[in-house]
């Protein structure tokens, strides 16, 4: 399949054969991305617990959002580079690894909440960011995303124990 | 000159000749270390909460010290950032120590035997000494921090050397995984 010889492709590349052949390439990028993803799932439960109304309640919404929005991103990009490095050195066995896909279906659907929370309730957030008055709808979309996340977390902790499980064909 | 990996090869071979070998095969005997074994998610579960923990950790102190430095938390006053956020960090750090000592009973030869586990934990007594320091001088001043500027350099040092201490703290966990043997 034409997908498989891409994954293959990328594996064999003057990159990601040094990635995973360079004594210390492989572990410092991923320090760098456990960094980054801490920063990332740190900043975004500050933002979730305060939409649950459960921290910060007397802080505007906004004004969370404006103190943990960059670090977010910033972190986020960060995890996005290292992860795309790691994945181009042992391509093909992340594609088959189910965990790796579920990880990569999650960040998306993270993403999905968080674009129906932006376009949707964010929009009213000078009625409600202040108060006891925080729409369901938000505090549901604060919920999945605490949820998502810890699980990115999970799959992320998996994968490096079932590398040897799932072998590609 | 010795190499940085010849170094930690070295400080494997001192380890092999401590206590450290003996009560690590001890505790991996033990019931919870055999129970962590067998079940195959138990010890990637334990790392998440682990890692979770981190980053509560991390995000409260990265709050807590970029308002020091001026690049969030503009909106609100010091004594709220440290209301806010010290009590979260050692939330974070209880957690973090529960789930750490459970990982260390889950492979005790593995990590105790192993120099980036020593260097990791030294560096984190560090960042704890450093940072009870750090949470006690902003409360000192925290009460005129904008009205009286001058005499803030060593915090502002101080939460730029925290956030340092705890990446160095997070690449240490990391790194125990590649220890050269």
């Amino acid at each position: 399949m034409i997908l498989e010889s891409l994954w293959q492709g990328l594996e064999q590349s003057a990159l990601g054969s040094y990635i995973a052949s360079a004594e210390y390439a492989f572990p410092l990028i991923e320090t760098f991305h456990v960094i980054a993803i801490t920063t990332v799932v740190g900043t975004i439960a500050i933002m979730d617990l305060r939409l649950l109304g459960l921290t910060s309640r007397r802080w505007t919404v906004t004004s969370v959002s404006q103190d943990t929005l960059r670090l977010t991103w910033g972190a986020f990009v960060l995890a996005v580079i290292t992860g795309l490095l790691m994945f181009i050195s042992k391509a093909p066995t992340y594609m088959v690894n189910p965990y790796f896909l579920w990880k990569m279906v999650l960040i998306a659907l993270a993403g999905i909440n968080m674009a129906i929370l932006h376009t949707g309730a964010w929009k009213t957030v000078g009625n409600w960011e202040i108060g006891d008055a925080i729409p369901a709808s938000v505090k549901v979309a604060a919920g999945l995303s605490l949820a998502f996340w810890i699980i990115v977390v999970f799959c992320g902790r998996v994968i490096g124990f079932t590398l040897g499980v799932y072998i590609p064909a | 000159m010795v190499s940085l990996g010849d170094a930690l090869f070295q400080m494997t071979g001192w380890l092999r000749t401590t206590w450290v070998v003996e009560f690590s095969l001890w505790v991996s005997e033990t019931r919870p270390c055999i129970w962590l074994q067998e079940n195959f998610l138990a010890i990637p579960t334990f790392q998440t909460i682990h890692i979770l923990s981190i980053a509560v950790l991390f995000g409260s102190a990265l709050m807590l010290n970029l308002r020091v430095l001026g690049y969030a938390g503009g909106g609100h006053s010091m004594e709220e950032m440290a209301k806010r956020f010290i009590p979260w960090l050692w939330g974070g750090l209880t957690a973090l120590i529960v789930t750490g000592i459970i990982l260390l009973v889950s492979e005790p030869v593995r990590n105790m035997v192993n120099p980036f586990f020593w260097i990791k934990m030294g560096t984190l007594v560090v960042t704890v000494l450093v940072t009870l320091w750090f949470h006690g001088a902003i409360k000192a001043r925290m009460a005129r921090w904008e009205s009286q500027k001058e005499g803030q350099g060593a915090i502002r040092k101080g939460a730029v050397a925290l956030i340092v201490l705890w990446c160095l703290v997070m690449a240490g966990g990391r790194w125990i995984a590649y220890a050269p043997v």
